[in-house]
């Protein structure tokens, strides 16, 4: 578990560093190991529900709540700006990072755009509403669509 | 997952999208949820809740009933 404990690592710091996916190659060089053992614990934290994966098999497409693809929730926290996967992880990277940040999004229905601060205590007051369409116990039999 | 500008735009889009309108959440209570997930993401001990911390969770932010109910979610316990 060693190993695989230091790719995930991996994986989020470069998340967090950067605001875009790594390629297997970059963690392999962070952990010092060949891309095709990384791509050995991309499937295994995929089986843990710890990645999602592309249909490459090999590209990241949610390292929760950081997002490997562009979406429609940006967050902003000092130089570096973030896709979010959904209204729930846009408030998830601040909270992981541990940073200020501001919030873009927008009201699905009106499409009137959100911009919203966080602070390192929370959101700044706003009512504004959170709805999710899916039921938790079935929130990973389709988690891109939730 | 979505953010909603008010809640008669939130049923403006269950109906449009034929999906039935879920419960409402706060964004006081989206921060609550996004801490307890997320604000040990970048440590090693970072884990996803199991299911009955899940629960607790969800109650300890007043988000209680049927639609929180993560037990049939087998995967609850995996690190994360």
């Amino acid at each position: 578990m060693g190993f695989d404990l230091d790719v995930k690592l991996a994986i989020y710091h470069h998340f967090a560093e950067t605001g875009v996916r790594p390629s297997p190659l970059q963690i392999g060089e962070r952990v010092g190991a060949a891309a095709n053992h990384v791509l050995d614990v991309y499937h295994r934290l995929r089986s843990q529900r710890v990645l999602v994966l592309e249909a490459d098999e090999a590209s990241i497409r949610m390292a929760p709540p950081f997002s490997g693809v562009p979406t429609q929730h940006i967050v902003k926290a000092g130089n570096v700006s973030y896709f979010a996967n959904c209204a729930w992880d846009a408030l998830g990277i601040p909270a992981a990072l541990q940073k200020r940040a501001v919030v873009h999004s927008r009201c699905e229905q009106s499409m009137e755009p959100l911009h919203l601060e966080v602070g390192l205590q929370g959101p700044e007051p706003s009512d504004w509403l959170f709805h999710c369409a899916v039921p938790a116990a079935h929130w990973w039999d389709d988690i891109v669509f939730t | 997952m979505l953010f909603f500008r008010s809640e008669d735009l939130v049923r403006e889009w269950c109906r449009g999208q034929n999906i039935p309108l879920r419960p409402l959440v706060r964004m006081d209570q989206l921060w609550g949820l996004a801490r307890e997930w997320y604000s040990t993401r970048l440590q090693p001990d970072s884990r996803r809740p199991a299911p009955a911390e899940m629960l607790e969770i969800f109650a300890r932010l007043g988000l209680t009933g049927e639609f929180w109910d993560p037990t049939s979610d087998t995967f609850g316990s995996a690190k994360s």
